[in-house]
């Protein structure tokens, strides 16, 4: 983990190191190196995805480095941390543009991303999200953009192949009262419903919830024949738990969020069955995804929690790198409108870990899904949408 | 929609999720009742309890047993710290209510952010596994959960008013909570009942978060967020009342529960909060029941007492 990071927690023995280290290493380097900013969440409920997210991209920028930097400069990422708290998020990113002056940072988890656009649309500097997926993100203005395949792809995904190949017909929609759940139940709403399906109940959870008996019997009245769940890594373990208990035994589909390994322990048999998307290949599917993993059990111990995330936070210094790159060949300085217009301009790019990534004009990425799901304890992987 | 099984399987598990609030409220109930402190460090013990019994089981991997006794000297030692090194020596130079509770509230801050340090903010549980198998009562699920959780709450009450009613010490903690300075003209050692009341609200505390920690996640900050129910459920039984602190826990715990039947389930979570509105605005002092004979006597200390109530009320 990089010094800068320590210095973002609040520790002050480091952040009297790093204060130093800036000091006398900024001098030397401030004019050969090209920066961007990594506003993530390093501390609070959400950290420990932030965090494994932060060191995929530092690894990234290593590398990169490693192979000569962006035309032999060095490529420097300023990371700091946001709790995943819009407010925290803003602060973080006013910095980044008024002190750092990157002209790009990358940020992620909607409410964050949502609250620091205007600052980035102000400021004609380009806010790159990669890992939240709330649709309304693609129309945040001229300076915002997405690596990360929205909602709309992996819940409209999911929805058709529940109506389409799995035959369902009535489906209850379970999700968080918080913006990621709110938005992503109605696109799997409005998908379901436009391929043919019937959605039966519609219920909503406190983000505060520890017993989802009534919404749950609600869904069980219903009697539908599919379960949508939108949750957060918190809670998701315990609503299926729940389901399995109150006797729904129906298939459940999520989303990203429930793709991990914890899920299937803590579970147990009644994990069997569930459906979740990930927007990245899995180590079964690419070389490079597979020695990445393996990376991570070498040096962490463990994998990465959210894999699929951190995938695309390793991918995305290498697309900064690129931009920063063709800037320098043209000589440009790297503002953020030039930045920008650089990013458009090349439109598609071929990214390590999870392979090519076309920009949409509408400010959306086009990108496969894929659908994983547990089976004999363990996740499996069931189709590959929009290939 | 609305029909018997439907309510019955919501009575059902609300009873059996509101086993942790009571014990929740009770503990915090006890401590503002015998000390006066209005206690948000119940957090940080909260947290130590917690944390105590996951790295019992899931580093040493010891039984769930041995996890138990170690989370409960854990605790306990933790409430005997906080008792001695904190409220004793805040007492000693006679700081105010306000300074107190600042001081509890600065403690189960620091403990959630120990916790993170140590234990990163991945959600965790005591077990690996948080399903129960469940049995069906008629059409009602009960999971193997819910009977011990039910059991281990009656089981702590039980002790805990029996002490209170039937024991010398018992009735010194009641004494010392009426007027301290007079119980101990009549050579009631005040130290010892502070220790011991916050050592039991220690205990409560250690069992609810093992019934919690073996049905939902946690995280470093869990334990702040709950006690917002203990304090709701605390106000609204009416404060020095214990009987009332646990049944508005579970009644609090019920409505919010089957308010979903009646309006639209994103508004379920504002429930709390409405109670919490609606009993400091109008029902200060709780809904108390009508008073037995002592009450005429006990006058003048009625006086005391609401002050210190309405000056930790003022904090919520």
């Amino acid at each position: 983990m990089s010094p800068r990071i320590w210095n973002v927690k609040g520790l002050t023995k480091a952040a009297a190191v790093v204060a130093l280290l800036m000091a006398s290493g900024a001098a030397a380097s401030a004019q050969q190196a090209y920066r961007f900013g990594l506003a993530m969440p390093l501390t609070g409920s959400q950290a420990l995805y932030g965090q494994d997210q932060v060191k995929a991209a530092q690894w990234a920028v290593d590398e990169i480095n490693k192979a000569g930097g962006v035309n032999g400069k060095k490529l420097e990422m300023i990371v700091l941390d946001t709790q995943a708290d819009p407010q925290i998020g803003i602060q973080a990113v006013n910095r980044l543009i008024s002190v750092e002056k990157v002209p790009a940072f990358i940020t992620a988890w909607s409410g964050v991303v949502k609250a620091v656009a205007p600052i980035a649309n102000d400021n004609k500097v380009v806010e790159l999200s990669v890992g939240a997926n709330s649709p309304d993100i693609a129309a945040l203005g001229d300076y915002v953009y997405t690596t990360f395949p929205l909602a709309d792809i992996d819940i409209r995904a999911v929805a058709n192949y529940a109506a389409t190949k799995m035959g369902k017909k009535k489906a209850a929609i379970v999700f968080i009262n918080a913006d990621t759940g709110t938005a992503a139940a109605e696109v799997y709403k409005k998908v379901f419903t436009a391929a043919g399906g019937q959605v039966v109940a519609y219920e909503a959870y406190d983000p505060k919830a520890t017993d989802f008996t009534g919404q749950l019997l609600k869904v069980r009245a219903a009697n539908p024949d599919m379960i949508h769940l939108q949750g957060l890594v918190s809670d998701t373990p315990q609503v299926i738990a729940q389901m399995r208990q109150l006797g729904l035994t129906q298939p459940v589909s999520s989303y990203s969020a429930a793709y991990n390994p914890k899920l299937v322990q803590q579970l147990g048999a009644a994990a069997e069955g569930v459906i979740a998307t990930s927007l990245a290949p899995g180590a079964a599917d690419s070389e490079k995804v597979k020695d990445y993993v393996a990376r991570w059990v070498k040096e962490v111990g463990r994998e990465p929690n959210g894999l699929p995330y951190t995938e695309y936070l390793y991918d995305a210094p290498y697309m900064i790198a690129d931009i920063f790159k063709a800037l320098d060949n043209k000589k440009l300085p790297p503002t953020g409108e030039n930045f920008r217009k650089e990013m458009l301009a090349q439109g598609a790019f071929k990214l390590p870990l999870t392979g090519n990534t076309k920009l949409g004009a509408d400010h959306t990425v086009v990108k496969p899904v894929y659908l994983m799901e547990v089976k004999g304890g363990k996740w499996t992987k069931k189709a590959v949408v929009g290939e | 929609m609305l029909n018997a099984t439907i309510l019955l399987q919501i009575l059902w598990t609300s009873l059996a999720t509101s086993s942790y609030y009571v014990l929740f409220a009770v503990a915090f109930a006890l401590v503002l009742k015998v000390t006066r402190i209005f206690n948000f460090a119940q957090a940080a013990i909260m947290t130590v309890a917690f944390y105590s019994a996951f790295v019992t089981v899931q580093w040493l991997e010891w039984p769930a047993w041995a996890a138990f006794v170690v989370m409960m000297a854990i605790t306990l030692a933790a409430s005997f710290a906080l008792e001695r090194i904190g409220f004793e020596a805040l007492r000693k130079r006679g700081v105010s209510v306000m300074f107190v509770f600042v001081f509890t509230f600065m403690v189960s801050e620091f403990v959630a952010y120990l916790a993170m340090l140590a234990f990163g903010t991945w959600p965790q549980t005591i077990f690996p596994t948080i399903f129960w198998p469940v049995t069906l009562v008629g059409n009602i699920a009960i999971s193997a959960w819910d009977l011990p959780a039910i059991g281990a709450t009656i089981v702590m009450l039980a002790l805990l008013f029996s002490f209170m009613r039937f024991t010398r010490m018992g009735q010194f903690m009641v004494g010392v909570a009426d007027n301290p300075d007079l119980a101990e003209l009549y050579g009631v050692n005040k130290r010892q009942i502070f220790l011991v009341t916050v050592l039991m609200a220690g205990a409560l505390v250690a069992v609810g978060m093992f019934l919690y920690g073996t049905r939902a996640q946690v995280l470093p900050q869990t334990g702040l967020s709950l006690m917002l129910f203990a304090i709701a459920a605390t106000i609204i039984g009416g404060i020095g009342n214990l009987a009332g602190a646990a049944i508005a826990a579970v009644i609090l715990g019920v409505i919010q529960n089957s308010s979903i039947l009646v309006i639209p389930s994103e508004w379920q979570g504002l429930l709390l909060y409405v109670f919490l509105f609606l009993a400091i605005v109008f029902f200060p002092n709780g809904l108390r029941m009508p008073r037995r004979r002592r009450r005429f006597a006990t006058a003048t200390r009625d006086i005391g007492d609401n002050q210190d109530v309405s000056a930790a009320e003022g904090q919520v």
